[in-house]
């Protein structure tokens, strides 16, 4: 048996609280503790207010689409077999714009400003990262 | 002369309205020339110097800028054997740094820093047996939170091109026919150029049977990968004057720069800041939109010159689909645009590849394609319709 293929490199301190969110099934993102504002990926000042004062924090995984498209060929081995993958920026109700892939909808159906939830994907690996589908359906 | 025509009658003269001009042009062979990102460099600088009719003695600044491979740089001017210099920098502005160096090297010889300014551009993405759309796609040293790129897909920035594109239609109900009309009005513009790289006809049918690479782009919607390099010289207008070649003239020029930076609510894929460098750029010029007699557009995606033209205003925005679909940019067409064929079908040097064919238009040297010259607006743009220059160049002095 050979050994299931990474989807990712190893996490390291600057993002390892998103990576174990994400295989607990909670969408970690940064807070900044003196304005409150919500940032990804990992910053190391505010963009808001420049303080280096953030912490990890649950988000609450609801957003909306603000722009999809189809990726038609494979650049990794998680697309094998698995085009198109709906791919997407979501504007998440923290203020945060996400790239991610859309799944639970069939592309036709995929719209701008379609509301979603996070979800999440775990490889075979045990690696978890974060996608989106319609809110209100299944995992 | 060009009338202020629609800015006021007697609007005051900007300082920098005409007060540089293009004097000298270099371009090297484009496409798989296998030489290093230098070495086309400095090819396109003696190539410019030689259009010019300039002594390699008499070049006092040089402003460089360098591709995807970053392959040139400041060592440029030991390799030319440039040993004194008034001006010399690296610059980077992604796709609109060929348009900002123009217009820093206007402002460098209109104030006396120096006489002749050479800007110059090379790339040698392609390598001898890898895959053109593996040479964009990036293999940079990723960690677990960049990696979700590629896991995810986004590989480069063509996907979020395609996620605008995509935005558009939605939105206002663009369609993949006249995204395709922007394609294949540039391919019959190639068919004229003798440099450019992709010259067979392409029909509707044609565009519709490229693969797909991120729906709703097909690669025909896509730009090009070329090796090559290319030099302009700027320098004041009595020296450009004195040159070999006819005086192309800035007579205007802005930038505008924007990003989401990662944050919800802007609606950045749609609103780009040509809508801010444009009317700028125009009004230094002392003209309006109305005088504009053809554009050179980047167009990195065909999606790109639709957005950029509504941004101009050459139509509202959401509009630009219906005005390109009736061949509006193409041979014949009201608004010639991209005359050279542009990076989808002549050659990708990032912002030098419109300028390029400005210059050639400029001069009245375009041949069987030759369009009016009156006034040409040239686009610059880089990221993912993130920084933005403009230039508004002419045969006629200010
Ligand atoms: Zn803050």
């Amino acid at each position: 048996m050979t050994e299931p293929t990474r989807w990712l490199p190893e996490p390291d301190d600057s993002n390892r609280p998103f990576f174990d969110g994400a295989r607990a099934g909670v969408l970690k993102l940064q807070r900044c503790d003196d304005c409150g504002g919500w940032m990804f990926p990992v910053r190391r000042r505010c963009q808001h207010c420049g303080s280096t004062a953030l912490q990890w924090a649950n988000a609450s995984g609801r957003g909306t689409v603000y722009a999809h498209g189809q990726l038609q060929r494979e650049y990794h081995v998680r697309h094998r077999g698995a085009l198109p993958v709906i791919m997407a920026q979501v504007d998440l109700a923290e203020g945060v714009r996400m790239n991610t892939n859309l799944v639970g909808v069939s592309p036709a159906d995929v719209h701008v400003g379609m509301v979603v939830s996070v979800d999440f994907e775990h490889s075979e690996s045990g690696e978890a990262i974060a996608v989106f589908r319609p809110a209100g359906t299944p995992s | 002369m060009l009338a202020a025509e629609g800015t006021g009658e007697d609007a005051m003269t900007h300082p920098m309205n005409g007060a540089a001009a293009i004097c000298g042009l270099g371009i090297t062979a484009m496409g798989r020339v296998y030489r290093d990102a230098e070495d086309l460099a400095a090819e396109a600088v003696y190539l410019a110097l030689e259009d010019a009719g300039l002594p390699k003695s008499e070049l006092d600044g040089l402003l460089i800028n360098a591709g995807v491979t970053n392959g040139v740089s400041i060592p440029l001017h030991i390799t030319l054997g440039l040993r004194e210099l008034n001006v010399l920098t690296f610059m980077q502005g992604y796709g609109s740094s060929a348009g900002q160096m123009i217009q820093y090297a206007a402002m460098a010889v209109a104030n006396g820093l120096a006489n002749y300014i050479c800007c110059v551009f090379a790339d040698d993405p392609l390598k001898e047996g890898v895959r053109t759309g593996d040479a964009y796609a990036g293999g940079a040293r990723r960690n677990a939170m960049s990696g979700l790129y590629p896991v995810y897909g986004f590989m480069g920035a063509l996907p979020m091109y395609a996620l605008g594109a995509r935005r558009h239609m939605d939105l206002y109900g663009t369609t993949q026919d006249q995204l395709g009309a922007v394609a294949i009005g540039q391919r019959r513009w190639a068919a004229m150029n003798p440099r450019a790289t992709k010259r067979e006809p392409l029909d509707l049918a044609g565009y519709h049977a490229s693969p797909w690479v991120v729906e709703p782009f097909h690669i025909l919607d896509c730009c090009l990968v070329s090796n090559g390099g290319v030099a302009v010289i700027v320098t004041t207008p009595e020296r450009a004057r004195d040159l070999r070649q006819p005086a192309v003239y800035v007579r205007g020029f802005a930038q505008a720069h924007q990003h989401d930076a990662g944050l919800a609510g802007t609606d950045a894929l749609v609103h780009t800041p040509a809508a801010k460098a444009g009317p700028r750029a125009l009004a230094m010029a002392g003209v309006s939109r109305n005088d504009v007699t053809q554009c050179q557009i980047y167009d990195c995606y065909t999606y790109t010159v639709i957005a950029t033209l509504e941004d101009y205003g050459f139509c509202a925005k959401g509009e630009g689909g219906p005005f390109v679909a009736d061949g509006k940019l193409a041979p014949g067409g009201a608004l010639p645009t991209n005359t050279g064929g542009g990076e989808l079908s002549s050659f990708y040097m990032w912002g030098m590849t419109p300028i390029t064919e400005a210059v050639i238009q400029g001069r009245g040297h375009g041949g069987e394609r030759q369009q009016s010259n009156d006034v040409i607006l040239v686009s610059g743009n880089g990221g993912v319709l993130n920084y933005h220059s403009t230039l508004v160049l002419s045969p006629h002095a200010a």
